[in-house]
């Protein structure tokens, strides 16, 4: 083999350890690699012992509990009202309580205030979309490709967002999670009725569209990203890692691999216009039908040889199209129906599988405590993390599956819990035996994520629309939809929302990194953007009372949900009274500026 | 505060303190680092190999002939052409240079030209991709998101990366910058540096419409609020870096302005860069250099995109980009020599691949072929990449293409080899610089590369 086609095959997706170190793939012990915590099924647990009976509200807190008082922790106190209601707004639908609906939850003196409070989140169209933009890093979504060739805009997504779109209804209508994925990875073979929901394709459909594409070394590139992206999110599983070889750390084969590579190879990424025909794939994005959808449908069906060392001019045997092996009784369940997508969709989303609910309910976690159970939320191999709390991650994802797959379920449990409910300041003994807060001893503060932050901005400026559908520009002038709605590029990610931490479109994303910088300060002190809601702020702030000590009342009690202090409200007043002549800004508008610039502002206790 | 947190948490300038401050003293450098940033000079198009720093004065023998061998692909020409550019020997070393390039030949004792490069494919797209991220397709971390995630940056309050480029058009485009699956503070600060009036520069480096007094005192009252906020909360080392970041963000405004304004420079320095864009960015390069910015691209983009790819009236084009480039990139390398910096500033200048020895034909409307219309084409099997400063040998000219400047052949360099060595130089082991990505370690170079170590000073 020439040798620059050997550095193509070895280069070409992963570093394969096993080559670096020339090591021979051991064989694999299935019955031992079963053993792996998370190819163990989850099972019911019986409720831990714990001593203070009195503190649990839901069945997560028992498991909480009982590992605070094995290591000598207390949980921290309930978090007041005020807190309580701006955190689960903001955990549930991105976006802070009203004052009225403030004012409401604390003169509401039932028992059940929190529960209804609860439930009429959950019942929001807002729910969806917070949940979408968790959704939407995982699903690597964004509308166009790293790469263009001149103005050829043929490989480009133009309508994207009806993928969006059809997520932010899913989690809305509470769709059970095994039918989402299916839906995801096999609407059109498992409901062929069912066209409405066939923007759920967009899953596969707004995958890699590589440089020279016809070529069968950057078509295997492809099947490698989709193998990636779906393992990823919904097993978490590395299994794009057993490209080259077994894999390193997994009981993944190179068969396994290409038995599930296999799938994608049989299928087609299609632009389906709405008279059911495929767009030709030299139409440029501007000239599809806005009802065309970005999807995938099979073609003939063909297994793949294994290419050994990933090196595609030595094919060697046969993969048939299958399931992984660890995750089979026995021998690789093989898949004999069209592509395989739809055996493989049922099988990712069934009950028996021991990954897919533990991996899901470790997301839903993360997304309301703010760190997750375990912590590699894509990787629940060998190299991830173990759980913190196995025993709690398997009770969750049991009875996940068991009320159905219903993630506002989840939500509204987790969010009920006592655990949840804590206050996010706690006491020191407790700091000084465990810092980090592993073991949940009281609530994590939470920063926002830019759909947050920004969303926040609008709608307390006055400024936030509510519609969905097609993409906006996130930080140009006059698109005030929420950030969820926003046009995101693999070729060149908007600047803005790269500031504030939005992962590369062009990879799976398991979690968001945080990042503090600079440079966000001076988006918030100097963009167009924040003057703009600035000013908004300020003359909604001025319209809202006749006095500045109300204004200011007002003020923070749409953005931080509280009443200023004396001191907080000494300080806005000192500020106010000072002359602001030849300023492009007037006092009120420079106040509003510097509240929207606060901590309180980016943090969620 | 687990390391992790620890990275996330705290308050880390334009890019971030990388992997140096979260290890504590010793960033992630494995050898004594020779070079402390990088410039990298980047000629969109590619530069032909055999009409600047590989002479061949065996193509007048075989002028005409058809090229043989093994060929990507069969080319239409009317066979080799050689240069009919003069070589002069330059410097003490006596290297040959073309006289298109006058100035760098002057500077050949400070410079170490590698003329045995080769890469994988003769088109632009995946070659680019193989010189700025190791990969030719375009999800992979680059070159400077790998040196930005390893060493960190030198100056908080400036971006640790920063690619500039006179046209927003550049073939494949940000992908080549792209900092992909590496933490987002390691991305570029892209700067188009068509216009430069700083606020075009920099997003939102300045205020418009507060006076430096005003929004100072503006900023005094966001701190109060945050110290008033943090004090009611357990120390939370998350809103002090917050608090801390809202101060440097407010020296930026001023730290950039100056790093960023080459109208600070004098008259004279700006001329011996040359008022072009190309001579613009060299200079905005040293000057961010100076400032402490870890990594700097410069790409030579033109309003078509890649204008060194001559495929036709090349003796024409050719000696005019090199004249342009020669005076900014020999300006460059002198001033940062005058200054000290040259010593641990690498300066790389290179294209994505070199262009073929012989001619590409462009017959006229009478189908007649006109010498003067002939260009060059692609050629990925042998081209020249020029270093300069930061612990690379001068006077050297290192490697060699064969008689014909058609391959490699003596001191082969592949990119991955190249990549491998401009780690080594900042103190990085290419094959211990990993980044945990997907359940996989990931590195610049793959499984391959070579530090080339007889370059080395």
């Amino acid at each position: 083999m020439p040798h620059a086609a050997i550095r193509f095959i070895a280069r070409s997706f992963f570093l394969c350890v096993l080559i670096a170190h020339g090591a021979e793939p051991a064989q694999i012990d299935w019955n031992k690699a079963r053993q792996h915590w998370s190819f163990v099924p989850p099972a019911t647990q019986a409720l831990p012992e714990v001593t203070d009976a009195a503190w649990p509200r839901e069945r997560v807190d028992h498991f909480i509990l009982s590992r605070l008082e094995s290591k000598g922790l207390t949980p921290s106190r309930e978090a007041d009202a005020r807190v309580l209601i701006r955190r689960v707004t903001f955990d549930l639908t991105g976006l802070p309580p009203k004052p009225e609906e403030v004012s409401a939850f604390l003169a509401d003196t039932k028992p059940d205030a929190y529960a209804r409070l609860v439930d009429g989140l959950l019942s929001r169209r807002a729910f969806g979309e917070r949940m979408a933009s968790v959704w939407m890093n995982l699903a690597r979504y964004a509308e166009d490709q790293a790469h263009q060739v001149g103005d050829d805009s043929s490989l480009n997504y133009p309508n994207a967002w009806r993928y969006r779109d059809w997520i932010v209804s899913a989690f809305n209508a509470d769709l059970p999670y095994d039918a989402f994925i299916r839906r995801q990875l096999a609407v059109d073979l498992i409901e062929p009725q069912n066209k409405a929901e066939l923007p759920a394709l967009g899953f596969l459909g707004l995958g890699h569209k590589l440089y020279s594409r016809s070529r069968l070394d950057v078509q295997a590139e492809e099947w490698a990203e989709k193998v990636d992206t779906v393992s990823q999110t919904f097993l978490g599983l590395t299994v794009a890692c057993a490209r080259c070889h077994d894999h390193k750390f997994d009981p993944i084969t190179t068969r396994d691999y290409y038995a599930m590579a296999g799938v994608f190879a049989s299928v087609q990424m299609v632009n389906l216009r709405p008279d059911g025909k495929a767009e030709d794939n030299k139409t440029k994005a501007a000239k599809m039908d806005p009802g065309t959808l970005h999807i995938v449908r099979d073609e003939s069906p063909r297994d793949l040889p294994i290419y050994e060392r990933g090196d595609m001019e030595s094919p060697q045997g046969t993969a048939p199209r299958g399931w992984l092996q660890v995750l089979s009784k026995g021998e690789a369940v093989t898949f004999h129906t069209g592509s395989g997508r739809a055996e493989l969709a049922r099988l990712i989303a069934d009950k028996a599988n021991p990954l897919t609910a533990r991996v899901m309910v470790n997301r839903v976690w993360d997304m309301l405590f703010g760190k997750p159970l375990a912590r590699t939320t894509s990787n629940f191999g060998a190299t991830g993390d173990k759980p913190s709390h196995p025993e709690l991650l398997d009770d969750l994802a049991v009875r996940f599956m068991q009320d159905g797959w219903s993630v506002k379920r989840l939500a509204r449990e987790l969010v009920m819990s006592a655990t949840y409910r804590q206050s996010s300041s706690g006491s020191v003994a407790n700091s000084q035996l465990d810092e980090a807060n592993e073991n949940f001893w009281r609530m994590d503060r939470k920063r926002m994520g830019i759909e947050q932050f920004r969303d926040a901005v609008l709608s307390v400026s006055g400024m936030l629309s509510h519609e969905g559908g097609a993409s906006q520009i996130v930080d140009a002038a006059g698109h005030h939809k929420r950030t969820l709605y926003s046009a995101v590029s693999r070729r060149e990610l908007n600047k803005t929302l790269m500031l504030f931490d939005y992962p590369d479109a062009n990879v799976h994303a398991a979690r968001r990194s945080t990042s503090t910088t600079p440079t966000q300060k001076l988006f918030v002190m100097n963009s167009p953007f924040m003057i703009e809601q600035s000013r908004k702020l300020a003359q909604r702030l001025q319209q809202s009372a006749h006095d500045d000590a109300r204004r200011v009342r007002h003020a923070y009690e749409l953005l931080f949900a509280r009443e200023p202090q004396g001191e907080e409200l000494a300080i806005a007043q000192e500020f106010l009274s000072q002359p602001t002549a030849d300023s492009g800004m007037n006092a009120w508008e420079q106040l509003a500026q510097a509240l929207l610039a606060t901590n309180e502002m980016l943090y969620v206790d | 505060m687990s390391r992790r947190e620890a990275l996330h948490r705290l308050s880390a300038g334009f890019g971030a303190i990388g992997l140096a401050g979260v290890l504590g003293a010793a960033p992630r450098q494995q050898t004594v680092p020779k070079a402390k940033r990088v410039i990298f000079l980047f000629m969109n198009g590619a530069p032909s190999h055999i009409d600047t720093f590989d002479p061949k004065p065996a193509l007048a023998k075989y002028e005409g002939q058809q090229p043989s061998g093994k060929l990507y692909k069969a080319p239409k020409t009317s066979g080799f052409m050689s240069s009919p550019l003069k070589f002069q020997r330059c410097g003490q070393s006596g290297i040959e240079v073309s006289e298109s390039l006058p100035r760098l030949g002057g500077l050949i004792d400070d410079c170490c030209v590698i003329r045995s490069m080769h890469t994988d494919v003769p088109n632009h797209e995946p070659a680019l991709l193989m010189m700025n991220t190791g990969n030719i397709q375009p999800i992979r971390p680059s070159l400077g998101s790998w040196v930005l995630y390893g060493l960190g940056s030198e100056n908080e309050n400036l971006p640790g990366f920063v690619v500039l480029r006179p046209t927003p058009n550049i073939v494949v485009g940000p992908a080549l910058w792209s900092s992909s699956f590496l933490p987002a503070e390691f991305q570029a600060t892209g700067v188009i540096t068509s216009d430069m009036e700083i606020g075009k520069l920099v997003a939102n480096v300045r205020n418009t419409v507060l006076a430096p007094v005003q929004q100072r005192r503006q900023i005094d009252l966001i701190q109060n609020l945050n110290r008033l906020h943090a004090a009611r909360r357990d120390h939370d080392s998350a809103l002090e870096a917050q608090i801390k970041s809202m101060e440097t963000a407010y020296r930026m405004q001023s730290a950039a302005s100056d790093a960023f304004d080459i109208s600070r420079e004098p008259a004279k320095t700006r001329e011996l860069y040359g008022d072009t864009p190309f001579g613009r960015s060299c200079l905005l390069a040293r000057r961010l250099a100076e400032s402490g910015v870890r990594f700097i691209s410069v790409y030579y983009t033109s309003d078509n995109n890649q204008p060194w790819d001559t495929h036709a009236n090349h003796y024409q084009r050719h000696p005019e980009l090199c004249a342009d480039s020669d005076r900014a990139s020999a300006a460059l390398i002198s001033d940062l020599k005058q200054r000290g910096l040259l010593d641990d500033t690498l300066v790389v200048w290179t294209g994505e691949f070199g262009r073929t020895p012989y001619a590409q034909e462009n017959k006229d409307k009478n189908k007649a072929t006109d010498p003067m219309k002939r260009g060059r084409d692609h050629h990925h099997t042998a081209f020249s990449t020029l270093l300069a400063g930061g612990g690379v040998k001068g006077g050297l000219a290192y490697g060699s293409s064969d008689e014909l400047g058609m391959n490699a052949q003596e001191n082969p360099v592949h990119v991955h080899d190249l990549h491998a060595t401009i780690l080594h130089l900042l103190g990085l082991d290419h094959e211990k610089l990993t980044y945990r990505y997907a359940g996989r370690d990931f590195r610049l170079t793959d499984v391959f590369g070579n530090v080339v170590r007889d370059i080395i000073a």
